[in-house]
């Protein structure tokens, strides 16, 4: 039986703060939520430093099978496994599209392991708190039986080993099974000691601290294809890292100037190319993209492509900065094309054409008459992550009032989700949602000024082979799957 | 685009983010102060624009106000070093004083008319060594002309009366009655860069090399957190209290006790708008 042990102080609150969404604690909140490469495992990241990773179990059923809501409450977490169909969806990838024939595949998941990964630290030179949020994570290839991942906070990055154990040694010479030493006189005989079953422990190492190597706070990890180095961003400076080697890093993009007066942009994020070792690109708080090449010089300021789409004046407004800053970039996993996110659009860019986007999806333009009061209360510097499907044909990406969008860029369909406790029933039909943007609203519709802006889906994932994601919605995960009929 | 009375209001919550961010868990955060200063730049451009219209429309519009302003108009731009040179214009490397005469106009209307301006390089902690806060001014024209040989003089042109009056030493030679101030020299021009640099950008690495700054920080959070008392949104008011040139005063009593400035400056805003002096927009010239 696993240990959750972890969760005991949290069992025993009173049940309405279990239960009632709105009353959680800081430290609670998702902060990212990554699959590994297989998509047998999923990690997520919080505020208080803790990293949960859930395992996927291997469930093949012939027939219809029971399918079910499975709901973990976990003291601070209810993860929903909805099986679920989406109707409408672009590209029907979430519809029924199987024969009843074929066998389902209905893996649930459970939580694998949790671990503490990062605390508050105090910087006692600047009398500063480092905080303890986790702000990515990045899984590494398998490559034998334990799972690695890389996770950071703002100052500092760490490489944890995920294991198994359910074996342990017994019959010991030297000590009894309490692991009390014996009296070397009382030995008559030797034996071998031999291994038995015990019951699973997941164990979480920290194997590699990577520090002091930021100044700025760190906003990206990426792993490279080499799966010998990655890439850490803080806001003016991309380092790269050998994962065996913990006390040196080389600083290969710094855009800070020789005066700080003269800055205008920082990197909001860095992504390797998921194919060439060699390339990797960085997003700005101005909109635009750079690729590099490592091998043109050791030091990566000058870009090789650099993509922009010039700025409409007709929309130019007071935020007209803060909603053209990337917030993501995303490589597809063919290579080929890299999608960033700002606040208002996703756009997917055509690594052959630097000038403009190859395809802008609109994710929630109704918001842009309300940018002033988004700014008032801080919303306008949400950073919403985008990502691929495993297929790159669909593209997702969250927004508020816990919804979260999906475009398809064959059929330019596009279908608006939300993820709540109320509409996720058994075998549901995951409604389409709809924003009223003026006129007459509809049944189903909601208004813009009905959205509630604090509940917002910021992180999101997509399995790498099947059409699973996980949404991330301010304490809660989600796990949607597309349901076979 | 949003009415002047917009731009005002952003540039209020614009120095609020800015302020409470040096307070925040974690640190200040760069990307998000840089977002907020694009805000405060654009706030601040479309503000100086509708004050430009409007004074083009008076018919007692000085030559030399006209003439600076366009070419303020003109100079607006993007980087923070234009943008900071803009706030502070009094180049003669010593401390001075820049108490603004109000005109005589009642308060309600001085405040929507107040520059955004001085509210913006008032609001922020690192602005120390500076010491103008009106961009509005005649920056370039007085710098075609002979350098100011009074350091500790301005000269300021009242849009709304378009009275010119001369201040020595934080005296108005009106009727204010700006308690007496010792120009510390020394932090001036040639620190002034320096400090500039933070501020719009607190750099983690400029602590490291200046001790100095460090000290600046916390007195001017002190002083931020007297001012958090104030109606903040109320820019003409916030302006009047500090004195459009009190934060380099600041900066050069760093071991004073900001508490008397304070008073002392709350002191004669009250004595100001009680002689029926309201405040109202001004632009200082040197």
């Amino acid at each position: 039986m696993k240990c959750f042990s972890r969760y005991l102080p949290y069992l025993f609150r009173p049940p309405s703060t279990i239960l009632s969404s709105t009353c959680h604690t800081e430290a609670d909140i998702i902060s990212t939520v990554e699959f590994n490469s297989s998509g047998e495992l999923l990690a997520t990241g919080d505020k208080g430093g803790r990293v949960v990773v859930f395992q996927r179990e291997q469930e093949v059923s012939h027939g219809r099978g029971n399918p079910a809501a499975s709901a973990f409450r976990l003291g601070r977490e209810t993860i929903l496994f909805i099986e679920v169909t989406i109707a409408s969806c672009p590209n029907s990838c979430f519809s029924s599209g199987q024969s009843k024939s074929q066998p389902q595949r209905r893996g649930e998941y459970n939580v694998y392991s949790t671990f503490q990964s990062h605390e508050p630290e105090f910087d006692y030179l600047k009398s500063l708190e480092i905080e303890e949020k986790i702000n990515k994570i990045r899984w590494l290839p398998q490559q034998n039986a334990a799972y690695f991942l890389l996770s950071t906070n703002d100052k500092t990055v760490k490489l944890w080993k995920i294991s198994e154990r359910d074996k342990r040694p017994e019959g010991y010479n030297l000590k009894d099974e309490d692991g009390r030493i014996r009296d070397p006189s009382t030995i008559t005989s030797l034996r071998v000691p031999v291994l038995q079953p015990m019951d699973l422990m997941v164990e979480a190492t920290a194997r590699r601290v990577f520090s002091n190597a930021h100044t700025y706070h760190i906003n990206s990890i990426s792993v490279n294809s080499d799966l010998q180095t990655y890439i850490s961003t803080d806001d003016l400076r991309v380092n790269l890292w050998n994962l065996e080697i913990t006390d040196r890093s080389f600083n290969i993009v710094d855009i800070k100037p020789s005066n700080m007066e003269e800055l205008t942009e920082v990197i909001t994020s860095a992504e390797f190319h998921p194919q060439q070792c060699h390339t990797f690109a960085y997003s700005s708080s101005k909109g635009s993209i750079r690729l590099c090449d490592m091998r043109q010089t050791a030091l990566c300021d000058k870009h090789c492509k650099y993509f922009e789409e010039p700025e409409d004046p007709s929309t130019r407004s007071f935020f007209s900065e803060i909603i053209s800053s990337i917030s993501d970039v995303k490589f597809s996993h063919s290579g080929r094309y890299l999608m960033t996110r700002d606040y208002l659009t996703v756009k997917v860019w055509d690594l052959h054409m630097e000038n403009k986007p190859l395809e802008t999806y609109q994710v929630h333009d109704y918001l842009r008459g309300k940018l002033c009061s988004l700014y008032e209360n801080d919303c306008i510097f949400d950073k919403f992550e985008c990502v691929w499907n495993g297929s790159d044909s669909v593209i997702m990406t969250g927004s508020y009032n816990n919804f979260f969008r999906m475009f398809d860029r064959n059929t330019k369909r596009d279908v608006t989700l939300e993820a709540s406790r109320e509409n996720s029933k058994p075998r549901a039909i995951l409604k389409p949602r709809k924003v009223c943007v003026g006129g007459k609203r509809r049944k189903d519709e909601i208004s813009v000024d009905s959205l509630d802006f604090s509940k917002k889906i910021l992180h999101t994932t997509w399995h790498p082979q099947e059409n699973i994601i996980a949404v991330a919605a301010t304490n809660n995960l989600y796990i949607f799957q597309d349901k076979v009929n | 685009m949003e009415c002047a009375f917009d731009a005002q209001n952003l540039i209020s919550i614009s120095l609020r983010k800015i302020q409470s961010s040096r307070t925040q868990r974690g640190g200040i955060k760069l990307h998000k102060n840089l977002l907020v200063t694009y805000v405060l730049r654009n706030a601040r451009q479309f503000y100086m624009n509708k004050n430009f219209t409007q004074a083009q429309r008076t018919h007692h519009y000085e030559d030399v106000a006209t003439v600076c302003e366009k070419q303020d108009y003109l100079e607006l731009s993007g980087s923070f070093t234009e943008l900071s040179d803009d706030f502070y214009c009094n180049f003669g490397g010593v401390e001075s004083d820049t108490w603004h005469c109000g005109a005589h106009q009642p308060a309600e209307v001085a405040h929507q008319d107040a520059p955004a301006c001085a509210m913006v390089s008032l609001g922020d902690s690192n602005l120390m060594g500076s010491d103008a806060c009106w961009s509005c001014a005649d920056k370039s024209a007085w710098e075609l002309s002979a350098p100011n040989t009074h350091p500790n003089q301005k000269t300021v042109l009242d849009l709304d009366t378009h009275v010119v009056t001369t201040v020595t030493n934080g005296y108005f030679h009106s009727d204010c009655c700006a308690p007496a101030k010792q120009p510390q020299g020394a932090q001036g021009f040639g620190k002034k860069r320096r400090m500039d640099s933070s501020y719009h950008l607190v750099d983690p690495e400029f602590y490291l090399s200046d001790p100095v700054p460090c000290k600046r920080i916390r007195t001017e959070e002190d002083f931020h957190s007297d001012s958090e008392q104030l109606d903040t949104a109320n820019i003409s008011n916030l302006i009047s209290v500090l004195g459009s040139g009190g934060l380099s005063e600041f900066m050069s009593w760093q071991h004073s006790d900001l508490e008397q400035i304070f008073a002392a400056q709350t002191m004669c805003l009250k004595q100001t708008l009680l002689s029926g002096s309201g405040w109202t927009r001004a632009i200082e010239a040197f």
